[in-house]
């Protein structure tokens, strides 16, 4: 058992990653997580396109962060079929995790290291060279380049969201997976997101984006899926989600 | 604005705290994942009290008794200077709520004090110290001088809990808080007069001891209470201190493994009650060692029990380390058992570096080892590492929490829990000093070095055994989703 192992590198740009470019960045067919007697997500289907953003939305406990977990590779599936820049999560969990940039919907730091020191650790498990000045520009863009070097567990609430995005992004992932990146985080973090988001479709990676601020999803996003009760319900283009009239919507779909 | 209350406004107040201690232990027990073991793990250890209170006195000779006299006093001192320790280490003692989820909650200094008081014997090390107590009281005075003992254990538990708030209100105020062990002294004092009323009083002095020391213990609860007011008005500055830390950007090492075991080593050393905890049981025991100047005979059971205790400290929940942030972490590329191999390496780390400065300690005063002593004495904390580590590895596979280790009071798991674990550890790893001190006593370096390849040979195969359960992404899975809740 040795710490440098022989992995291929894999990051977006990685000429060596074997997944096909044609591939949807994220495809999952009817995936069911069970987590004892409870279905947690009972026959989910997603695609996002290359250089797509998704919001998934729902009520809590409607599947949506779980869904995340299995495409970030933490939670396996139960049944069903999840592929993230064409590597199956279950089958591929490396290489599947190297196309990934996760945040969490919950905490997703470690409490006693800095944010540099988990930008660190991102970088060398992907292998990233010259990752310094993208992390420095994120941090200072996310307005955290002043406590790049304390440690996380005094960090407020947004502060750790903020973070987490940004953790996410460094490498410049084919798939982005955001889990609340609005939860609490004021306005300059909340468009700091923004860009990363719009970034992350301008360069062809997928994007998928699980909130209950529905104005922002429908902000930044091209395409909303609704779930409830681990089930996908409706997938529909954003502007049908906007205003009042998309409220309206939102509320029929999860009655 | 007046600040000394009244008679009845201390009454309502003291009730109330009355009430919401036991608003917070039905809590608990509603809590408790396995209740039906919690009960037979509470049973059995009021059936290994009884015990200990009354078995030692069918065994020994009469002839024998006067002996055991001699050691009354100096057990009973032992008890406040472990019990005090241990409650200046932990900065106010067990909590009944952890410190996060607490706060939304109206919970008062004076329950915090009280629930403190009562968890307080849920621990190995006072469970330990009361059966060798009322162990030996039995067979030194017969079952007559339980009860004296008793009222002893609960005196010097009430009397730590106070001293255990002076520290913490020094450390808060910035003042050395070990500057409160000399109040220990309290406890120390009556001592000899408690043994003679144990070992030689007739019922009614025992009585009078029982009713004193029962007086006492009033005293100090309310003592404690009014102390743990006062250091809740206060900071806990240790914690600010960390949370606020800052550390300087380092080179990136050349391997995943050993970032992997920077960053782990890192979470124990930044956090309060790890760091405080490790360098309490590295000095302790061989501060004890030194001052007793026990010889290597004795020393070879020493390493077994600081990695006993080490391992408490969060080797019993290994992956609580990373606290939320394992969700994030566990999405990074990296092989399963390069993670798991960095955490083992961390602790194996803490439990060697302990076990050594607690015997470099015990042999300033030990002469001139023969060769086996030495083997012994190396190979003993080679096997104990080795043993906890098995045994931590399991047990974080099977048994995770969702623990913050922030707050200096804060355990890796429920006290009945820790309470099974250190006893199931302590009895392995006692056994084990045991086996080799034996043989390293007849001087058979074959069997003692034949013992340890055998006891290191099981402790392999089960950590073997826990990194393949550790690479199947269920059980993986499972672990993230507690210790991440």
């Amino acid at each position: 058992m040795t710490g440098r192992e022989p992995q291929p590198t894999a990051d977006a740009a990685d000429p060596a990653d074997p997944a096909d470019p044609a591939d949807a960045a994220v495809e999952v067919a009817g995936l069911c997580v069970r987590f004892g007697a409870v279905d947690a997500v009972a026959g989910v289907d997603l695609r996002v396109e290359a250089g797509q953003a998704l919001a998934l939305l729902g009520r809590n406990g409607a599947g949506k962060s779980t869904t995340m977990r299995v495409l970030a590779g933490v939670v396996p599936p139960s049944a069903g079929r999840a592929l993230v820049a064409g590597h199956d999560v279950h089958a591929e969990p490396l290489a599947a995790k190297r196309a990934v940039g996760y945040c969490p919907d919950v905490g997703g730091l470690v409490p006693r290291a800095t944010p540099w020191e988990h930008l660190q650790l991102s970088a060398r498990l992907r292998r990233l060279d010259g990752w310094e000045p993208r992390a420095r520009a994120l941090l200072e863009q996310f307005d955290l380049g002043d406590v790049a070097h304390r440690v996380t567990a005094g960090f407020s609430h947004g502060m750790g969201r903020r973070l987490s995005v940004v953790l996410a992004a460094l490498h410049e992932p084919r798939v982005l997976l955001l889990d609340e990146p609005f939860d609490g985080v004021d306005p300059v973090g909340v468009e700091a997101t923004f860009t990363v988001i719009e970034d992350a479709r301008a360069r062809g990676a997928g994007v998928l984006v699980s909130t209950h601020l529905r104005d922002l999803a429908v902000e930044v996003c091209s395409e909303v899926a609704v779930l409830r009760a681990g089930v996908r319900v409706a997938t529909v283009s954003a502007d049908h989600m906007a205003g009042d009239e998309g409220a309206r919507a939102y509320r029929a779909l999860l009655a | 604005m007046p600040t000394v209350r009244s008679w009845p406004e201390r009454r309502a107040r003291l009730l109330a705290a009355v009430a919401d201690v036991r608003h917070l232990l039905w809590f608990r027990r509603a809590t408790v994942r396995r209740p039906r073991a919690a009960a037979l793990a509470l049973a059995g250890l009021g059936a290994a009290t009884v015990a200990a209170a009354t078995l030692p006195d069918l065994v020994p000779a009469p002839a024998a008794r006067g002996d055991l006299d001699r050691l009354l006093a100096p057990a009973l001192a032992a008890v406040v200077l472990a019990a005090v320790s241990g409650a200046v280490a932990s900065g106010g003692g067990r909590e009944l709520l952890a410190r996060d989820p607490a706060a939304v909650y109206p919970i008062s200094p004076l329950t915090d004090h009280l629930g403190a008081l009562l968890l307080a014997p849920l621990s190995a090390a006072w469970l330990i110290q009361a059966w060798a107590l009322l162990g030996l009281v039995a067979a030194a005075a017969g079952v007559g001088g339980a009860p004296v003992a008793l009222a002893w254990l609960v005196a010097v538990t009430a009397l730590a809990q106070a001293v255990g708030w002076a520290a913490e209100y020094l450390r808060r105020r910035r003042v050395l808080a070990w500057l409160a062990l000399p109040l220990a002294g309290l406890g120390v004092a009556p001592a000899p007069l408690v043994a003679a009323a144990i070992g030689h009083g007739r019922p009614a002095q025992q009585a009078l001891a029982v009713a004193g020391l029962l007086v006492a213990t009033v005293l100090l609860v309310a003592v404690g209470g009014a102390l743990a007011v006062l250091t809740a008005g206060r900071v806990p500055r240790d914690e600010a201190r960390q949370e606020t830390a800052t550390h300087a950007a380092r080179p990136l090492p050349r391997s995943d493994l050993a970032l992997l075991r920077r960053t782990d080593r890192a979470s124990v050393w930044r956090s309060v009650p790890l760091r405080r905890g490790t360098v309490l049981l590295a000095l302790a025991p061989g501060a004890v060692a030194l001052a007793g100047g026990l010889a290597w005979s004795s020393l070879v059971l020493l390493p077994g029990l600081v990695a006993s205790g080490c391992v408490l400290l969060f080797g019993v929940n290994l992956w609580c380390l990373d606290g939320r942030g394992m969700l994030w972490r566990e999405s990074l590329p990296v092989a399963p058992r390069t993670v798991l191999l960095a955490r083992a390496l961390v602790l194996t780390e803490v439990l060697l570096g302990a076990g050594t400065a607690t015997l470099a300690l015990g042999a300033l005063r030990a002469g001139r080892p023969t060769t086996v002593e030495a083997l012994a004495v190396v190979l003993a904390l080679l096997v104990v590492v080795a043993q906890s580590v098995s045994a931590a590895l399991r047990w974080s596979l099977a048994h995770p929490y969702a623990v913050d280790l922030r707050s200096a009071r804060a355990t890796p798991a429920p006290p009945l829990a820790m309470v099974g674990y250190s006893l199931r550890l302590a009895v392995a790893t006692t056994l084990s000093g045991l086996l080799l001190a034996g043989f390293a006593g007849v001087g058979r370096a074959d069997l003692v070095a034949l013992c340890a390849v055998v006891l290191l040979a099981v402790a392999a195969v089960r950590i073997g055994r826990a990194a393949r359960r550790w690479a199947d992404p269920v059980r993986r899975a499972s672990v993230v989703t507690v210790v991440a809740a």
